[in-house]
């Protein structure tokens, strides 16, 4: 709804019959939740140029946590002229408040004068007037509230805390406290506030490829000479570039062990810069480390030279291939206690120690179908025979030995008991062929007569 | 007379031997501890510090699953030693099956490529890293400069490089190249012989060829995999175990029956 409407006297939950009585050339769209709550979460992600500390407030609003940031704009006044330019310049329509509570901020925003700033001590004296629907109330207590008389806030702070909560409910108490800073409140930031973040802002803004490098280094030795102070080190980074036109591109790096060498952290960013668009340029970069661990400069030890070298030189490897190809692309497998073939190796961190957990006595095939394939013209014994013959991709093949039937049924613990069932068993044969190539094949379900058996082929011994 | 012979016959393989090194005086070499086929090669083993090649015919050229057992079992020692990556073009490689034939997979490190250049260049980089002891790498075909290359990243820290030539599903077969390859590998399945009184399937059992060894002699064999599905393992003697020399008249044989079927 636009200023328009609202003058017209139309409100937000109006029937669209009523509006329309009132505004005949009323012009509908459907609502799309969805989009509102993209865009705010990209309105929340752009808002951490001015602060870390963003939080989302569904629907329509978000809190900027400025403790701390004020002064980088030259005071509160500053921030806010600097912000409110900002959100102009992108086309938005907004309200904004500083207060020193989320509470306080919130109601200021909401129903408090636009571009509102409580001084310390004059944050109640700004409330007071307000009408209680600026406490965040549910709408029926508002709506009681609104209904015994009680128009501003003011008179809601003079009655005694305990008729009120017995009249309000506790609700009521609670949100006067959060207002006035009485009782904390937490808020969901977009992401924890990261105390491992480097910022650089530029005079100029900048969009060379080769100034993008160099600004890369600069911010990633910012942020590691303060890693390696505190003798600590980061497996995860995040380099955002914000451009002039308030878009944030960014990019990420892992590492399999924590590291903190900017040199190494750069280079990984280094092929990713050119899938960034400068556009009209660049005004400021920043780079935040997550999974922050301590990590001691090791030394290598002298005595085995080449173990040391193995671990130096696969993480750097396994790095620069994580990085390239994508982290699902590189693994190292691991153990699953599970009977279920394909899920007793699931893919692992490619620098886990490894684990011992398979059993060498129980025969497993080398290749192992993601899908097992279906097998044609099985011919097999009943009731469990291995079969004397099969036809997969189109070749037959004519069993000469064969082991089995080893039989795996579903891990019904794992789920409902009445979702178990016989079909869910697979008898598995191991068998050779004339020329001796090795199949894994299995029979689907327990054996029943009249029922024609269905054959899989599950993979391969070599 | 013929002791000049000998020794004159000494030094030019010594020559030879160090022309072919490209230089690097420490050729090590993986014998397989047996004289049978230790002899073939120069440094009486499977030379070290540069790639082989390991293909297939019919079903096994798609499926590659008897050269990637027979190569994982050549370099499981090395895989004991250091650390082994393992490059895919297709992510269906399942780790307790080469940890059943006795190869260290808890260790092993998987890359799945999205191309074949791709898959080249991992391996090439995984090559070059210090600490790596064997790169295997599933790709269609190396090209001569592809070869080289590969040849170059193996030289530098003394990895061995194992390519196991895999064509996609359904994808024609495209000729042998690959004269960079120190040694060329040819495996077939082989009808297993379980032992006296046990029935059902015995150890797995390979029909294998060496096309191509350079500076060596080719040869056919017949190999088992000894230690496979057993807990007795890892006595020190390597993996493989040679059943029996094979004459090509018998490989011959094999080779129209496949391709019949």
């Amino acid at each position: 709804m636009d200023r328009a409407g609202r003058r017209l006297g139309l409100y937000v939950g109006q029937k669209v019959t009523d509006a329309a009585a009132i505004a005949p050339d009323l012009i509908t769209a459907e609502a799309e939740p969805e989009a509102d709550a993209l865009a705010l979460s990209a309105l929340v992600d752009w808002c951490v140029r001015f602060s870390p500390a963003v939080a989302a407030d569904e629907p329509d609003g978000l809190f900027l946590d400025i403790s701390g940031v004020a002064h980088l704009w030259g005071g509160e006044e500053a921030l806010l002229a600097d912000f409110r330019a900002r959100l102009m310049a992108n086309g938005l329509a907004f309200r904004v408040a500083i207060a020193d509570t989320p509470g306080a901020a919130w109601a200021l925003a909401h129903y408090g004068e636009d571009g509102a700033i409580a001084r310390p001590g004059q944050q109640i004296g700004l409330l007071a007037p307000l009408p209680p629907a600026a406490l965040r109330l549910a709408p029926e207590t508002a709506a009681q509230i609104d209904r015994l008389g009680l128009k501003a806030l003011a008179q809601l702070f003079d009655i005694p805390r305990a008729p009120l909560a017995r009249r309000f409910g506790i609700e009521t108490l609670t949100r006067i406290d959060q207002a006035l800073g009485r009782s904390k409140e937490a808020l969901t930031y977009r992401r924890p506030p990261n105390p491992w973040f480097a910022r650089l802002a530029f005079a100029e803004p900048i969009s060379a490829p080769d100034d993008m490098a160099r600004v890369t280094i600069d911010v990633a030795a910012k942020l590691c000479a303060r890693l390696e102070k505190e003798g600590q080190g980061a497996r995860r980074f995040e380099l955002c570039f914000h451009r002039l036109d308030g878009y944030v591109a960014p990019l990420t790096i892992g590492l399999s062990l924590a590291g903190r060498d900017a040199a190494r952290i750069a280079k990984l960013f280094a092929p990713k810069l050119e899938t960034v668009d400068p556009g009209f340029g660049i005004e400021v970069v920043t780079l935040e480390a997550a999974e922050v661990e301590p990590v001691s400069g090791r030394q290598a030890r002298l005595d085995s030279l080449i173990e040391a070298g193995g671990a130096e030189g696969l993480a750097p490897l396994i790095d620069r291939l994580t990085n390239r190809l994508g982290e699902d692309r590189v693994w190292k497998a691991r153990p699953v206690e599970s009977h279920v073939p394909e899920q007793s190796a699931t893919p692992g961190a490619p620098m886990a120690p490894p684990l011992a957990g398979w059993d060498p006595e129980r025969p497993r095939p080398l290749r192992l179908f993601s899908r097992p394939e279906p097998l044609e013209l099985v011919m097999a014994p009943i009731p469990d025979d291995p079969p004397v013959q099969f036809r997969w991709r189109g070749q037959m093949h004519r069993v000469r030995r064969a082991e089995g039937p080893e039989r795996i049924g579903e891990e019904w613990w794992r789920g409902a008991i009445e979702d178990a069932r016989t079909t869910h068993i697979r008898d598995y044969y191991r068998v050779e062929d004339e020329t001796g190539a090795r199949f894994w094949l299995f029979r689907a379900g327990i054996y029943a007569p009249g029922v024609e058996a269905k054959w899989w082929l599950h993979g391969l011994f070599a | 007379m013929s002791g000049f012979r000998d020794e004159r016959l000494a030094a030019l393989k010594a020559k030879i031997a160090t022309l072919e090194a490209g230089g690097r005086t420490d050729s090590e070499s993986l014998p397989f501890g047996d004289p049978r086929i230790d002899s073939c090669f120069l440094g009486d083993g499977l030379p070290l510090g540069c790639w082989h090649e390991f293909g297939a015919e019919g079903m096994e050229a798609e499926t590659a699953a008897c050269p990637a057992a027979f190569a994982a079992l050549v370099a499981a020692p090395l895989a004991r030693r250091g650390e082994a990556v393992w490059i895919l073009r297709r992510d269906d490689l399942f780790a307790p099956g080469l940890v059943g034939l006795g190869f260290p997979a808890e260790r092993l490190i998987q890359v799945c490529a999205r191309d074949e250049d791709e898959a080249l260049a991992v391996a090439e980089d995984a090559l070059a890293t210090p600490g790596v002891a064997a790169v295997f790498a599933e790709v269609e075909a190396v090209s001569l400069t592809a070869g080289r290359r590969l040849q170059l990243a193996c030289e530098k820290r003394g990895a061995t490089g194992f390519v196991i030539r895999r064509r996609p599903y359904g994808g024609k077969a495209r000729g042998a190249t690959g004269s960079a390859a120190a040694s060329r590998w040819r495996v077939t399945p082989a009808a297993s012989e379980p032992g006296p009184g046990e029935f059902g399937l015995g150890p797995p059992r390979w029909a294998v060829t060496l096309e191509r060894c350079r500076g060596g002699r080719t040869g056919a064999w017949l190999f088992e995999a000894g230690d496979a599905y057993t807990h007795e393992a890892s006595d020190g003697t390597h993996p493989l175990r040679l059943v029996a020399p094979l004459g090509d008249l018998q490989l011959a044989t094999a080779q129209p029956l496949r391709r019949a079927g």
